[in-house]
């Protein structure tokens, strides 16, 4: 096992920590808020005697947004999310660390096989309220889901941007912010948006966001931006 | 007159309306922090349906501020609840007083001391929901218990077609090479020697050999393919009896995947009953049965019989004796068991199959571990207590007279008893 050097919060982002390894190498991490469990493998660092999360930016859009210096973490203590397209749970585990035991993520996901994997997450998290529920429509989880700080949407649809917008009406408060994760086939989203990636900024702008932010997310992953804005709500 | 703008919530613990500026002006709270009921209402309220505390809260409306009201609500089927009390209602899930009403409620949860705090909250949502969540899987695993009963349907229409196929197909290859149809049994394994050599020239003992046959086998079929009585047959002829039999060893390659594919639906939908009696035997009862929903509603006696039909009418006809097992014959431990102990055996099955279908259609949970556990156990001790058989065999019940009226007819198709 590589030891760990030494351990310190980063710099631009809240909550994130830099690990500094043995062999010379610095990993993301956030604070494990269930001390002992993993959630897809990632290395465990106890530091100071407190244990920490390796974040993989290869399987998290987030942490390779952070690495490609997005502007602004918009996670922390207390903040409540809403999260649509959580998969198995693999960055609502590192959101779930950001907002610690006072915040709330309501985790959307509709795929009853990945949702088996989501619910061992949320059962040792009881700040995650997992829905299985389609993201296309929010009324079927207004009954439980409060007006929220954050939307982070990752449902790799072609018509996300519009879901965006319906559930921001719905559940985002004004002044919230919003992680989006495109889909793009452009080289440089800052300078050459393709299509598909312009028309979903423009939904967004329609929806009543500003963006305040894109990264492109290769190496971490070729095909994909975040998106960060704003919603005037 | 003056009419009143407001705007409604349906909610988790109960409904709240609220003014033009989203503060509470009706509540109704039904306070409960039993998980069971909540989860019930999480379902509900998923499926789009209206509480009674929803209801409740508009009537108080009307009755404190009168009927010139005008809601605001977010969706559809709330405002056909209002529209039902005369209320003017919109769909605006939008609204802004609606945003703000949905935000006041874990403050109202915490203020009337439902919960202490919002992390409490949230940490009972968590519960609430994981349990919810939990039931949907169930109702998604239930509808899979449909796929399997085509699979099974199409493996037994496969197996029907495989048989008249290689009938047909040893006519055929007969009249080129009559003396293989006794030399070679199993069907699959004659199918592939016409498909690999073709034409009775083209066999050879080494590639016999690699098709798995002994070396005295493959040299005695060499031997009799070299004086065979069969006509010979043009390379068209070879060819067209090629494309038939290559047509039958498809049948057995879907055959096998669909046995695969089987076995991983039945885990998903039947998880205790796939444990208990394998897949294939679990996918026939759900057949038989129509579907897990029946299955799990039928006594263990029915069970028992289920596949027996025919013997069973016949029995209740006749007033002869009732079948000890009708599909549940193809367990292993029924029919190597010697005949006196099948009846006895069937009936264990069919009990510990009747908790299985239960526990997987009702709750989900996984319990066949402990059922295997018994069934053994009690498998074991019919063994001993009867291990001989009874001294003398009872004696069969006086035939009753046929019935005037029609034989009974089945609805469903029938399987054949045995
Ligand atoms: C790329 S994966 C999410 C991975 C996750 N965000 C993470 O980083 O760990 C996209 C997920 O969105 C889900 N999804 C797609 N469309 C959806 C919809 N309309 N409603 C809810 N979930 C949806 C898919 O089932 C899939 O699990």
């Amino acid at each position: 096992m590589i030891e760990v050097v030494n351990i310190k919060p980063h710099g631009k982002y809240a909550g994130v920590y830099l690990v500094e390894l043995e062999d010379g190498s610095v990993k993301l991490a956030t604070k494990n808020l269930s001390p002992g469990r993993r959630v897809y493998g990632e290395r465990l660092y106890l530091y100071e005697g407190v244990e920490y999360r390796e974040w993989n930016p290869y399987r998290s859009k987030l942490a390779g947004a952070l690495l490609k210096g997005i502007e602004g973490l918009v996670l922390s203590p207390g903040s409540k999310v809403l999260y649509l397209g959580a998969g198995s749970g693999t960055t609502p585990s590192h959101v779930s660390d950001l907002i610690g035991e006072e915040g709330s993520l309501y985790a959307v996901e509709f795929a009853p096989r990945v949702i088996r994997d989501l619910l061992r997450v949320c059962e040792d998290r009881r700040n995650m309220v997992p829905i299985l529920n389609d993201a296309r429509f929010p009324q079927r989880y207004s009954h439980i889901v409060p007006l929220v700080d954050v939307l982070y949407a990752d449902v790799a649809q072609p018509e996300q941007a519009a879901i965006v917008n319906m559930n921001a009406k719905y559940f985002l408060r004004g002044n919230g912010h919003l992680y989006l994760a495109i889909k793009s086939r452009s080289i440089d989203v800052t300078k050459e948006p393709d299509e598909v990636y312009k028309s979903e900024i423009e939904t967004l702008v329609r929806g009543g966001f500003d963006v305040e932010d894109v990264v492109h997310l290769d190496p971490f992953d070729k095909d994909h931006a975040m998106v960060l804005a704003r919603y005037k709500g | 007159m003056l009419v009143l703008k407001v705007v409604a919530l349906d909610t988790l613990v109960g409904s709240l309306i609220g003014d033009e500026e989203g503060n509470v002006l009706v509540k109704s709270l039904s306070p409960s922090t039993n998980i069971n009921e909540l989860v019930e209402r999480a379902l509900k309220l998923e499926d789009g349906e209206v509480t009674e505390d929803f209801i409740k809260s508009l009537r108080e409306l009307v009755n404190t501020y009168g009927d010139q009201v005008e809601v605001v609500v977010t969706d559809d089927g709330h405002a056909r609840a209002a529209s039902a009390l005369n209320i003017k209602a919109t769909v605006s899930p939008e609204n802004s007083a609606l945003r703000r009403l949905r935000n006041t409620l874990i403050t109202t949860l915490i203020s009337e001391g439902v919960v202490k705090s919002e992390g409490e909250w949230v940490s009972f949502l968590n519960q609430v929901m994981i349990q919810a969540t939990r039931i949907k899987l169930r109702g998604f695993a239930a509808k899979r218990d449909l796929l399997a009963i085509q699979a099974i349907r199409s493996i037994d229409d496969i197996d029907k077609t495989i048989n008249l196929f290689a009938s047909r197909m040893r006519e055929w290859y007969s009249v080129h090479f009559p003396e293989l149809d006794d030399l070679i049994e199993d069907h699959k394994l004659y199918a592939t020697v016409v498909y690999e050599f073709g034409s009775r020239d083209g066999l050879s003992v080494e590639g016999l050999r690699k098709l798995g046959f002994s070396e005295g086998k493959a040299q005695r079929i060499y031997d009799v393919s070299r004086r065979s009585m069969g006509a010979d047959l043009s390379e068209v002829d070879v060819e067209r009896i090629r494309d038939f039999v290559g047509v039958i060893l498809n049948l057995y390659d879907l055959r096998d995947k669909l046995s695969e594919y089987l076995s991983q639906v039945m885990k998903e939908a039947a998880p205790n009953i796939t444990e208990l009696v394998g897949p294939t035997l679990g996918a026939r009862l759900l057949s038989l049965a129509g579907s897990l929903e029946d299955l799990a509603k039928m006594p263990a006696s029915t069970i028992q019989v289920l596949g027996a039909e025919k013997a069973l009418f016949r029995a209740l006809r006749t007033g002869g004796r009732p079948p000890k097992h009708g599909v549940l014959f193809q367990h292993p431990e029924i029919h190597v068991a010697p005949k006196w102990q099948r009846g006895k055996i069937a009936r264990a099955v069919a009990t510990k199959l009747a908790i299985a279908a239960k526990a997987d259609y009702f709750t989900g949970r996984f319990v066949a571990d402990k059922l295997k556990k018994d069934l053994q156990d009690r498998i074991a001790e019919i063994k001993e207590l009867y291990a001989k058989p009874p001294a003398k065999p009872a004696p069969a019940p006086e035939k009753a007279k046929r019935p005037e009226r029609p034989p009974f007819r089945r609805g469903r198709r029938g399987r054949g008893g045995r």
